[in-house]
């Protein structure tokens, strides 16, 4: 290469996908660009060329458009366009330049023998939109700077020689058995098989402050509601588990042999912040300062999760797992001040709390439902309650919700007949705007409380939405309403107001859509699941999406949330307030390219539903 | 048969009579492409000379660039950029322009071998340049001076063809309109940073194709409508 060309050189390094490449490589490729001019309104590709070609677009802009002609993607500064380069292109078609465009092109020839030099760079040209994005999240799995934590398994740092007595032992010998081995639990074996576990805990409260025997077996005093994991449980899972059940120690087994015990001791040697520690500061706490205290840890906690590379759905999984436990201390301290509740009543988050999707410190969504045998003169005390616990929330950082959606609200917190009145009338006479409103009410999970008396609503509910084909179509038009934005760079639909001018909303441009549709679909297939990930999954199983739209949908808001969540990390990092504004600019041309390729499978996904919304209207 | 006769061919047999050896004979040996031959199918080389001055018989030229044009595309691998030898001081102000500094021209090829090169890799092909009286007229100084022959092939030029655009749109022609730099942006082409020989060579090619494009958007021109009015044409 001369280097006077190092200009185009340049150039060529920032654009996806050749900033996989070597340098000598590059410089390779820029020997072999032929350039191609392109008055507006010529086609593309070109039609006298003489071999097939990559086109790289210089300058310009290219509308393409389908085999009927409809427009499908408009190719802006520093895209490809490589259909002519991959055997099997899904996304062939024919293009206008809708501006004067300079083309840079590469013959396909020259490509393909670049291919075997990076596999990342042979993965952009053989796959597909979609297999493109399945291995960016593979890459952002393996990504050098993170830590392994998320990749290792609980036999990778479990002890490897499990600490055991018999449960005919007495609890004096288990006892000084614990000491001599220096630990603070004991496995207890039957048969060679695990039947318990004692804990200096156990021995605290059940034998020493009792009085008990101790030459009685310690079958006595032993926790025998075993929670244990196997031994290729990941890490990130070993700790939902302990954060799940405010638990320390975890026996790790395969089948019902232990074969070793992992600590949270031996977690946090893997991981600073922990939120099995956060969950039991909460479970200790004793007054909302406490609580306030407490919950300042969260960001940092999200910001460690982030850099442990966990996937976005472990993070939302753990973040909102410390929301239900904040939730469920604040109704504690509620039932402390007003004493115990006049009927049963169940709690329930909604939103992204409710689809264990949250974040830390989003607003606070949530409901109420008493039992049908309340009284009137029994709503001061619900009042009250919902009063304490939402303030509490917001005392801890999430916001009172800007819809109130709350339990304060005297709509939302109603026997459980009423509920099922408003769950009817959405369903049997949908509105437009009633239902933006209620979409977070078919998010609900019950929190604390009598989750039965959710459970009974829900089910009549969900079989008054698996038959009913017009409240579905109401729900897809709903869906539809927030469209990716699929044209790039310049034409990236970027929000207006003062505060994030020039910046992306990926929260409601790029995860809500998703989210939405997986609503769709646990709607009309009556699934009782509210994770959106989880809703995508049952979706496929139950028939009504197809493995391939169901995985991809699964990986673009894994993708989505990846870069939200990196977004919030770095925002974090600097001190700021962490939000969903981003600033395309800040993100690397390769995450623009997946970015874009997660936006067009929502696309995609999109116009299914809304040909089979216009298929039932018809009918 | 006219054009055979008063077209740039019969200049050449002419000029091919008068030489007798050296790089010219090999050069006017080749015969010129026929005019009639529709523009697309000609291959063209976009030449570009920096130069410490516009005088054509003080100053003297510090580098070439070059770039070849077939079937209306530029060949990247085509790309020639050559610094030419001088034991003359640079001014500074030249050097901090085209980024070569004196000891860089030190090591540069003599000019007379450059010629010979350049004269290889032109002949039978089409010249473009902007402003091209200049890249004319050192290449007829040197060859005078060197080879004792005039120099002569057929030319684009790329300012008068955005001249020939400007007035068929009624336009009014500022001389600062005509600059590659502004002609470029007029066409939405990329600002190029770098300031050298190649890199002017290869603006000038994106340049001329733009240009190509306004007048003859079906791009069904003959190579005489493109040299019409252009300088030896």
């Amino acid at each position: 290469m001369e280097i006077e060309l190092q200009e185009i050189y340049d150039y060529l390094s920032m654009q996806v996908p050749f900033i996989t490449l070597t340098e000598a490589s590059r410089k390779t490729l820029v020997n072999m660009i032929v350039i191609h001019y392109l008055r507006r309104g010529q086609a593309f590709p070109p039609s006298d060329i003489d071999q097939n070609y990559l086109y790289l677009l210089r300058s310009g802009a290219i509308d393409l458009r389908d085999a009927d002609g409809n427009l499908f993607e408009k190719m802006n500064e520093g895209e490809t366009y490589s259909s002519a380069c991959v055997a099997e292109s899904d996304d062939g078609g024919h293009g206008i330049a809708s501006e004067d465009s300079l083309l840079y092109m590469i013959p396909c020839k020259v490509i393909q023998s670049l291919q075997d030099e990076s596999p990342d760079f042979h993965q952009y040209f053989i796959t597909s939109v979609h297999q493109r994005l399945k291995y960016a999240l593979e890459c952002r799995q393996r990504s050098e700077d993170a830590q392994s934590f998320m990749q290792l398994s609980v036999s990778d740092i479990a002890s490897r020689t499990p600490i055991s007595v018999s449960s005919d032992t007495s609890i004096a010998n288990a006892a000084k058995h614990m000491t001599h081995e220096n630990v603070s639990s004991i496995l207890v074996m039957q048969d060679e098989q695990l039947v318990g576990i004692m804990s200096d805990h156990d021995l605290r409260s059940r034998c020493v402050a009792t009085g008990l025997n101790t030459e009685l077996p310690v079958s006595k005093i032993m926790t025998t509601e075993l929670i244990s994991v196997s031994d290729n449980t990941s890490l990130a899972d070993t700790l939902l588990t302990m954060t799940r059940h405010q638990i320390h120690h975890l026996p790790v087994v395969i089948g019902n042999r232990p074969t070793g015990m992992v600590s949270v001791t031996d977690l946090i040697h893997q991981l600073g912040a922990n939120p099995a520690f956060i969950a039991t500061d909460i479970e200790k706490a004793n007054s909302v300062e406490r609580l306030v205290q407490v919950s300042r840890y969260l960001p940092e906690l999200q910001l460690q999760l982030a850099m442990a590379n966990s996937t976005a759905v472990q993070i939302g999984e753990v973040i909102t797992a410390i929301t239900d436990a904040l939730t469920r201390r604040l109704l504690v301290f509620a039932e402390r001040t007003l004493g115990p509740p006049p009927v049963p009543y169940v709690w329930l988050a909604g939103g992204s709390q409710g689809r264990n999707e949250q974040t830390s410190h989003s607003d606070q969504d949530n409901a109420l439902f008493i039992s049908d045998d309340m009284r009137p003169e029994h709503d001061a005390y619900f009042a009250a309650l919902a009063k304490s616990v939402s303030d509490g929330l917001d005392a801890c950082g999430y916001i009172y919700c800007p819809g109130n959606a709350m339990a304060t609200n005297d709509r939302w917190r109603q026997p459980v007949r009423v509920w099922r009145k408003y769950f009817r009338k959405w369903i049997e006479q949908p509105e437009k705007k009633s239902l933006m409103l209620s979409s977070i009410f078919f998010d609900l999970r019950p929190v604390y409380g009598e989750a039965q008396l959710y459970e009974e609503v829900q089910r009549d509910m969900l079989s008054m939405t698996r038959s009913n084909g017009i409240f579905i179509a109401f729900m897809v038009s709903n869906a539809l309403s927030r469209r990716p934005p699929v044209g790039f760079f310049r034409n990236f639909v970027l929000i207006h107001d003062q505060e994030h001018d020039h910046t992306l909303d990926i929260k409601h441009r790029g995860i809500i859509p998703i989210v939405d549709i997986a609503r769709v679909y646990a709607l009309s297939e009556g699934l009782t699941a509210c994770n959106s990930t989880e809703r995508l999954r049952l979706a496929y199983e139950s028939g009504s999406m197809s493995q391939e739209m169901s995985e991809n949908l699964i990986d673009s808001l894994e993708y989505i949330s990846s870069l939200r969540i990196q977004h919030q990390a770095q925002q974090i990092r600097d001190g700021m307030q962490a939000d969903n504004y981003i600033d395309p600019k800040t993100l690397s041309g390769l995450e623009r390219g997946h970015l874009k390729d997660a936006f067009m499978i929502i696309k995609d996904m999109q116009e299914v539903l809304e040909s089979r919304h216009q298929a039932t209207r018809m009918q | 048969m006219w054009a055979r006769l008063f077209g740039p061919e019969s200049k050449r047999l002419r000029l091919l009579k008068q030489s007798d050896q050296g790089p010219l004979l090999d050069f006017y040996r080749q015969a010129f492409v026929d005019t009639k031959t529709p523009a697309r199918g000609v291959d063209y080389v976009v030449l570009d000379f920096e130069t410490t001055g516009l005088d054509i018989h003080n100053d003297h030229i510090i580098s070439i660039g070059l770039i070849e044009i077939r079937g209306f595309s530029i060949h990247l691998d085509t790309a020639w950029h050559q610094i030419i030898k001088s034991t003359r001081d640079m001014p500074g102000e030249t050097a901090v322009i085209h980024k070569i500094t004196d000891d860089m021209l030190v090591h540069g090829m003599e000019v007379e071998d450059a010629v010979v090169k350049l004269l290889q890799r032109m002949k039978g092909k089409v010249l473009i340049a902007h402003h091209a009286v200049i890249e004319l007229g050192f290449l007829n100084k040197i060859c005078q001076k060197y080879f004792n022959q005039e120099f002569y092939m057929p030319v684009i030029d790329t300012e008068l063809l955005a001249k020939r655009v400007f007035s068929r749109h009624h336009q009014e022609i500022k001389s600062s309109s005509l600059r590659l730099f502004n002609l470029r942006k007029k066409y939405d082409l990329p600002a190029y940073r770098a300031h050298n020989a190649l890199s002017d060579a290869l603006s000038t090619a994106e340049l001329f194709l733009a240009l190509l494009n306004d007048l003859y958007p079906k791009q069904d021109c003959r190579l005489k409508d493109l040299l019409k009015g252009m300088p030896g044409s």
